[in-house]
């Protein structure tokens, strides 16, 4: 059932924190093999949804249920085994900042595998081969550049040969030629290795590279859901205004100061 | 202007004021928030009458939300001491919590040692350990002397030099010994572990280690909690033998006491019990230095001024729980004996 079951599904998701609600019942359904962006703006609850979706925040109400199994549910082993199937290419790449990028990568692969050590040695240097990074698998994070680190991150995060990734901003605080060499990477392990890959992102260009399919989140709903194309179609104001990059702001109820002056309520 | 504008709405009037603006040249922002003020403050008090095409510019630059965000309401003093009250429970909950946690991992740790991270043990174990042995001799020997010339002082004059030998071995492996390991080390490596721990937690470190699967209790509490445990006791081992060291010299160079009766009397003094309430001690100090580094590191939120801040907090909670905590075994041993 698990191998049929789609790679995510979020139902009815509900999140608060203290009193502010942050997501307010989002449904999310991602098949298997295609990219998925969750777009956004700040504030509109698309990184509280990637972090329902890992693990790190328990819903208030409604449930996720990655790769066929409800994951908040989960305890112990059966929790770490369903982890394993998954990988996360966090904001700031999340490496150790003590360990060398080999040592990063043969990090859960010591943990979760009993291969023995030369063996785990060969597989890092073919995730690291992936990522193009091999003349740098024994610096420390903190001596690559931005762009490097992110690809040293995605290459711990597909360590475990993953189903299901999860990328947060991947292409944040990158030049334009560096996140569109990310873009292509994401493709190629969509296109080469199967993965089912899930992006939070606010980048026109790296969506329309990436996208297969795209939810939109505004104010803790989600308000577009389709391919890219459909949901450019619609007719939601702040679609609209994100693609075209209007300020959403003038539209949402503010009026002029002669307007207002001139009598218009306030 | 705005002053002007509000002294002519405080005047009562029978029909709304109309503010001419058909000879302005420009206008500033400044100038439509006042008018925007005043018509807020007037309601129906207010009324725009003719402008000028510069007015008009102003006016349609700015936009006006729809209500004005009240201020936050100050705190009474009720009302902030319940919400400290509040923060003080759920500060509370999440340390014993943290504390049951991380005392379960670690005795799981000890009962099956092939989950341990002996490389990680080993690593800590070397800088709360070894890498403190110098600055804790120096100071505990430091503090044995000074111990030894202030009994020296009064003893002499009741001709009693030789019980110098008494009071700095008591006094050194009762209480220095233990409580100035303890804060060095609080000030060395519970610190260390608060900065490191929050570094990790604000670079999404730890988000890291818990989305592949790994316990960052299992993988970064227990190799520092037990290295402290360990390490400590030694530590204050070698504070005491270098305080009475410290003793000794007052004791052979400044009193003119013979070596042999100087340890001879200092050993005296001293019960093998007293070897265990140190040994306690510092067990309780490691335990809580650990802890204390571990709560704050993992608790924060936000950037890098955090990391500082919290790093800072920890180390004054740390001696200040060695400080009670001392208190609190010394009364407890004296009333055992």
């Amino acid at each position: 059932m698990s191998q049929t079951a789609p790679a995510l599904v979020v139902r009815g998701l509900v999140a608060r924190y203290g009193e502010r609600t942050i997501l307010d019942g989002v449904d999310l359904t991602v098949a298997r093999g295609e990219v998925r962006v969750i777009l956004g703006g700040s504030g509109s609850g698309k990184s509280t949804l990637l972090k329902h979706c890992i693990g790190l925040l328990t819903p208030d109400a409604g449930e996720v249920r990655v790769l066929g199994q409800p994951l908040h549910d989960l305890e112990g082993a059966e929790r770490i085994a369903l982890l394993r199937r998954m990988g996360v290419l966090f904001q700031s790449g999340a490496l150790l900042g003590s360990i060398s990028v080999r040592e990063n990568i043969a990090l859960p692969l010591r943990e979760h595998t009993d291969l023995p050590e030369d063996v785990i040695g060969e597989l890092v240097s073919l995730k690291l081969e992936v990522v193009e990074l091999s003349h740098a698998e024994n610096l420390l994070p903190g001596e690559l550049s931005g762009g490097m680190r992110k690809r040293a991150a995605l290459a711990r995060a597909m360590a475990l040969d993953p189903d299901l990734m999860f990328c947060d901003e991947p292409s944040a605080g990158l030049d334009p030629l560096t996140s569109a060499e990310l873009d292509e990477l994401i493709l190629r392990l969509r296109d080469r290795f199967g993965m089912t890959i899930v992006v939070v992102t606010h980048e026109l260009m790296s969506i329309a590279r990436i996208a297969d399919r795209v939810i939109m989140l505004s104010g803790g709903k989600a308000i577009g859901d389709g391919t890219l194309d459909e949901v450019k179609q619609s007719d939601e104001p702040e679609i609209q205004a994100f693609f075209n990059r209007t300020a959403a702001g003038e539209m949402r109820g503010s009026a002029s100061a002669l307007d207002t002056l001139r009598g218009a309520s306030p | 202007m705005a002053r002007e504008l509000a002294e002519l709405l405080a005047v009562p009037r029978a029909t709304p004021l109309t503010v001419d603006l058909s000879r302005v040249e420009a206008m500033d922002s400044a100038a439509v928030a006042a008018l925007v003020n005043g018509w807020r403050r007037a309601k129906a008090g207010l009324v725009l009458g003719a402008t000028s095409p510069g007015a008009d510019r102003a006016l349609t630059l700015f936009r006006v939300g729809a209500e004005a965000v009240p201020p936050a309401t100050p705190v009474t003093l009720l009302e902030g001491l319940g919400g400290a009250a509040y923060a003080a429970r759920s500060a509370v909950r999440d340390f014993l919590q943290l504390a049951a946690d991380s005392t379960f991992a670690m005795v799981a740790a000890v009962l099956h040692p092939r989950r341990m991270r002996w490389n990680s043990l080993v690593t800590q174990g070397n800088d709360i350990g070894a890498r403190a042995l110098r600055i804790v001799a120096l100071i505990v020997f430091l503090v044995g002397l000074t111990v030894a010339f202030q009994a020296a002082y009064q003893l002499q004059q009741f001709g009693a030099a030789i019980y110098v030998a008494d009071l700095t071995a008591v006094s050194v492996v009762r209480e220095m010994g233990p409580l100035m390991t303890a804060i060095l080390v609080a000030g060395r490596s519970g610190s260390s572990i608060a900065a490191e721990i929050a570094t990790m937690q604000v670079s999404e470190e730890i988000d890291g280690l818990k989305v592949m699967g790994m316990d960052p209790i299992e993988f970064l509490a227990v190799p520092r909690l037990l290295a402290l445990i360990v390490v400590m006791p030694l530590l204050t081992v070698l504070a005491d033998v270098v305080g009475i060291f410290g003793g000794f010299l007052v004791g052979v160079f400044y009193l003119g006491l013979s070596g042999q009766s100087f340890l001879h009397q200092a050993l005296g003094a001293l019960a093998p019990f007293d070897l265990v309430t140190g040994s306690i001690k510092a067990i309780a100090f490691a335990y809580g230095i650990g802890l204390i580094g571990l709560y704050y590191g993992i608790r924060v939120q936000g950037g890098a001024s955090e990391v500082g801040r919290t790093t800072t907090a920890s180390v004054v909670a740390s001696i200040f729980y060695i400080i009670v905590a001392d208190c609190f075994f010394s009364i407890v041993f004296y009333i055992l004996l």
